[in-house]
């Protein structure tokens, strides 16, 4: 038995479309994302076609079928050549960037129905949204419908880098982190679905004595925790990423037991597993509106169709705060663009994710050997944007280049963007706001993946009334409102 | 006979390929001097570890990465022979030739589903992820990064084309000659698209019109820039800002505003899609083409001439002067052989004898660059691929985006050309 290769690149075969498309990944971006097609150094350019060809035999719509969204490079370029640009001369955001285009909806035909009625109605199928689905089917609630407006992985939970650590300042985070970490060691056998969560551990470097005094006062946070974070000197850092150049940093921080994920399948498996027990998840259904009657909200409106509920979940991610206007309700959230880039698989020669604090520069290697790396841009304007900048390409590269001059060879293959949530005090809105039954789950400012997993359960407890965790209260909306009330989380990155 | 009898195609250096000699003639690719060297094998393939050798000889399919200089990852080819050039094969334990890891194609003839791999317990699932992660990657890392080229300042254009096939060169010819400053790019070697397959197809525009459109390029302060790749084109508050990236030995990046951009990339090669279609010596006919006529490339022995059409008749006639023994098939089931392909099954029971197979059909448009620019593109029910979608001027949906040629559909090379010319003039405004 021979095989037949629709993507040379990623080896992907014929029937591995076929079990993509039966399990339901019909788009081709989904198609893309289960089967790794068109993610290799080609980039598409051969298997795109053969793709479409296969999926529509197999009974796909025009509009399934429509092309991935193409992505800069468009061939596989070392990073040592993009640091030649440089980043001042280059356009910052906004109006620099086009809007990265919505993929195109698969048409009625392949889309399942919305229901009339949900008891709960989730708006948002990325990671937090999937997650507390399943956790509330899981205690019994399973009258839930999920709702996204595009396919599962378009926004943020499938756009980031995978890091999941408790290196955090504040005792919640660290205590959510834990948690989070331990399922994801748990996720593949519980969920039944490979996430390649690989404790390769996070390497904080510090460039600068302001920097280490808020990596010692952390460390004795962590190890108050029961945490194995230690200091270490550029030395011994050497150890951990032998490649760095050691005159970039004073000191860094280490924990072993972090680790990075791949993301797709914790949102495939989440969605999954909450469906066997019961949720409804419809994807390609945008919110339109959210219907009240006196103080509680009563429909979901959506371009498909009325849901009646008696409870709507907000958690929406970059949408979040568009989505609690549709109640009258204002959020202080600011959606903001990051930007991040994978390059050419090669064998592991890095194990942690390595962050260099102050600048938002941070990298690893996937599982598949990929350098995967990002870098915020203090200029960047608040808005929901998912499209690309060559500005990015630059930073990326000089930054990189400088801190570990061994990359300069790795080529990148794709870039790409997704939005932080940003809040005032880079702390998530929980609770409900406006109405007693339209609750947030938002605002995560680029860690909300990794803190889903622990968060859901704490949501979906207090939802089934198993007791109502603290943070509930000291996330709220109100707390905005009020003077001094929670603590600010200052360790975020990217 | 490994290539044509021509001074101009004779060995004059030795490449050393995974510690061996090969001959090969300075400035040809490694590709085409591996083939003439009989060794369509170049690697492994990611997760089958399936044996791996060139397909599309033009830059897109990378299907023939190598280690070359420490650096992983090359294109075989992309990358110019010379004297001593240390090339190594990647992804094999211990060789290409014989890799034990091939276990894994042989193991899993329906597929890999790496989704459930290794679900069933932590401790399994752990091993599961620690050893995928020892198989993970194509290469290792480089054994030392290149200093960055120099800075590039913006340049301003009044068009940039992309693409120097028949449509580009139309298009290209007919700017300059309004008067406009053109760059022309072309990640090709050599300009004139697929006029350098010199089949001489009935209508076809003849090669030279490269060198006349130079010259009038240069007439009026524009550009032929050759090796040249766009990797992307931004938008800029409505402008568009593109990035060229000049390969090679005299590698610089070039930041292009122009007024107006002309997409004539042309397509890229599609894989044959039969069972077994990626063996060693399966290889996209007009690669092969230009390879004979640029590089006198002879591949092998008894050539298999797949599709069909006048294309493929012209490609046959070709590579039977040039010595091989060549037979025609409009279709196959599966490519026999392993290491190299050594038959076509015909899916009727019968079996065609080759160690080459030229894969002819339409190439896939070239859709990535309109679509980076939000330019809508359309699947072709009749050539069943995607096309950028353009008026019969060449005028595409975003303003100061033409297009024109074999990117916006199957057209021969005559009708390329008028449609370039065509999207020129309005361009030209």
């Amino acid at each position: 038995m021979g095989k037949t290769l629709l993507c040379g690149c990623e080896d992907v075969s014929l029937e591995e479309v076929h079990r993509a498309f039966a399990a339901g990944h019909r788009d081709m971006e989904s198609v893309k994302r289960y089967t790794g097609f068109g993610t290799g150094p080609c980039q598409g350019k051969s298997c795109l076609t053969l793709v479409a060809r296969e999926l529509l035999r197999l009974g796909a719509t025009p509009g399934e079928i429509a092309p991935f969204t193409a992505r800069p490079p468009r061939e596989p370029t070392p990073l040592s050549t993009l640091a030649a640009l440089d980043p001042a001369t280059l356009p910052v955001g906004a109006e620099g960037i086009p809007p990265e285009a919505p993929p195109s909806p698969p048409g009625p035909a392949a889309l399942q129905p919305l229901p009339a009625r949900a008891e709960v109605v989730i708006i948002g199928g990325g990671i937090l949204g999937l997650s507390l689905a399943y956790e509330l089917a899981r205690r019994g609630r399973s009258d839930v419908l999920v709702l996204d407006q595009s396919y599962l992985n378009a926004g943020a939970s499938g756009r980031n880098g995978g890091g999941v650590r408790a290196q955090w300042s504040t005792p919640e985070m660290v205590k959510l982190a834990l948690r989070s970490l331990a399922l994801c060691r748990r996720f593949a056998v519980d969920l039944g679905i490979n996430v390649w969560f690989r404790p390769g551990g996070y390497l904080f470097l510090a460039p600068d004595r302001a920097q280490v005094a808020r990596l010692e006062r952390n460390a004795a946070l962590h190890v108050r925790h029961g945490m194995r974070t230690r200091l270490l000197t550029p030395n011994q850092a050497l150890e951990v990423v032998p490649h760095l150049d050691p005159s970039r940093f004073v000191a860094a921080s280490w924990n072993p037991d972090d680790g990075v994920v791949f993301p797709w399948p914790f949102l495939w498996g989440y969605a999954t597993q909450a469906e066997a027990l019961g949720v409804k998840v419809r994807t390609f259904a945008r919110v339109t509106g959210l219907r009240r009657e006196g103080a509680r909200l009563s429909h979901v409106e959506t371009d498909r169709g009325l849901v009646a509920c008696d409870l709507v979940i907000n958690a929406a991610g970059a949408w979040s705060k568009q989505v609690a206007a549709l109640a009258g309700v204002a959020t202080p959230n600011r959606p903001t663009r990051h930007e991040i880039l994978v390059g050419e698989p090669l064998e592991p020669f890095l194990d942690p994710l390595v962050s260099l604090l102050g600048t938002g520069l941070y990298f690893s290697q996937s599982q598949r050997g990929e350098l995967v790396g990002g870098m915020g841009d203090p200029d960047e304007p608040e808005g929901v944007s998912q499209g690309s900048s060559l500005r990015f390409l630059a930073r990326f590269a000089r930054a990189a280049t400088q801190l570990m001059p061994r990359l300069g060879g790795v080529k990148v293959v794709r870039q790409w963007a997704g939005c932080y949530d940003v809040t005032p005090d880079n702390n998530p809105i929980l609770g409900p706001a406006g109405y007693a039954n339209f609750h947030q789950l938002h605002g995560f400012v680029g860690h909300g993946f990794m803190m889903a997993p622990a968060m859901a359960e704490l949501y979906a407890d207090w939802l089934t009334g198993r007791g109502k965790h603290e943070l509930f209260d000291r996330f709220s909306l109100a707390r905005f409102s009020r003077q001094g009330a929670a603590v600010g989380e200052d360790f975020i990155i990217g | 006979m490994p290539r044509l009898s021509d001074p101009r195609f004779t060995p004059d250096c030795t490449i050393v390929v995974d510690g061996r000699a090969v001959p090969a003639r300075a400035g040809e690719p490694i590709a085409t001097a591996l083939l003439s060297a009989g060794r369509p094998l170049l690697a492994r393939s990611h997760k089958y570890h399936r044996p791996r050798g060139p397909f599309c000889l033009a830059g897109s399919c990378q299907s023939c990465l190598v280690r070359v200089g420490g650096q992983p990852n090359v294109r075989a080819c992309r990358t110019a022979c010379a004297e001593g050039l240390v090339v190594e094969t990647q992804h094999a334990l211990p060789t290409a030739g014989h890799d034990l890891l091939g276990l894994i194609d042989l193991a899993t003839p329906d597929g890999l589903d790496h989704h459930h791999l290794g679900t069933s317990s932590v401790l399994l699932n752990r091993a599961v992820v620690a050893f995928s992660r020892r198989l993970a990657g194509l290469g290792r890392l480089p054994d030392a990064a290149c200093p960055p080229p120099a800075t590039p300042r913006e340049e301003r254009f009044d068009a940039l084309v992309i693409g120097a096939g028949p449509a580009g060169l139309g298009a290209a010819e007919v700017l300059a000659g309004g008067g406009c400053r053109v760059l022309l790019a072309d990640s090709e070697p050599r300009a004139g698209g697929r006029l350098r397959c010199r089949l001489d197809l009935p209508g076809e525009p003849p090669l030279a019109l490269a060198s006349r459109v130079e010259g009038s390029l240069l007439a009026t302060g524009g550009e032929l820039m050759l090796d040249a790749a766009v990797l992307g084109l931004w938008l800029d508050g409505g402008a568009v800002l593109a990035l060229v990236h000049q390969r090679g030995a005299a590698e610089r990046l070039r930041l292009v505003r122009p007024a107006r951009v002309l997409l004539c990339a042309g397509g890229t090669a599609v894989p044959a899609g039969i069972e077994d279609g990626d063996r060693p010596g399966i290889l996209w006919g007009r690669g092969l083409a230009v390879a004979l006529a640029e590089h006198g490339t002879v591949p092998g022995r008894r050539l298999a001439v797949l599709g069909c059409g006048v294309e493929a008749e012209a490609l046959a006639a070709r590579f039977t002067a040039a010595g091989m023994s060549v037979a025609r098939l409009d279709s196959a089931r599966r490519a026999l052989g392993r290491a190299r392909v050594r038959a076509l099954d015909d899916g009727h029971g019968g079996q065609l004898p080759c160690d080459t197979v030229a894969v002819v059909q339409p190439p896939a448009p070239a859709t990535d660059l309109a679509r980076l620019l939000g330019a809508p593109v359309a699947f072709d029910a009749s050539a069943r691929a995607f096309a950028v979608l353009a008026d019969a001027a060449g005028r595409t949906a975003v303003p100061g985006l033409f297009a024109a040629g074999e990117v916006t559909g199957a057209m021969d090379a005559a009708a390329a050309l008028e449609a370039g010319r065509r999207a020129g003039e309005a361009a030209r405004g």
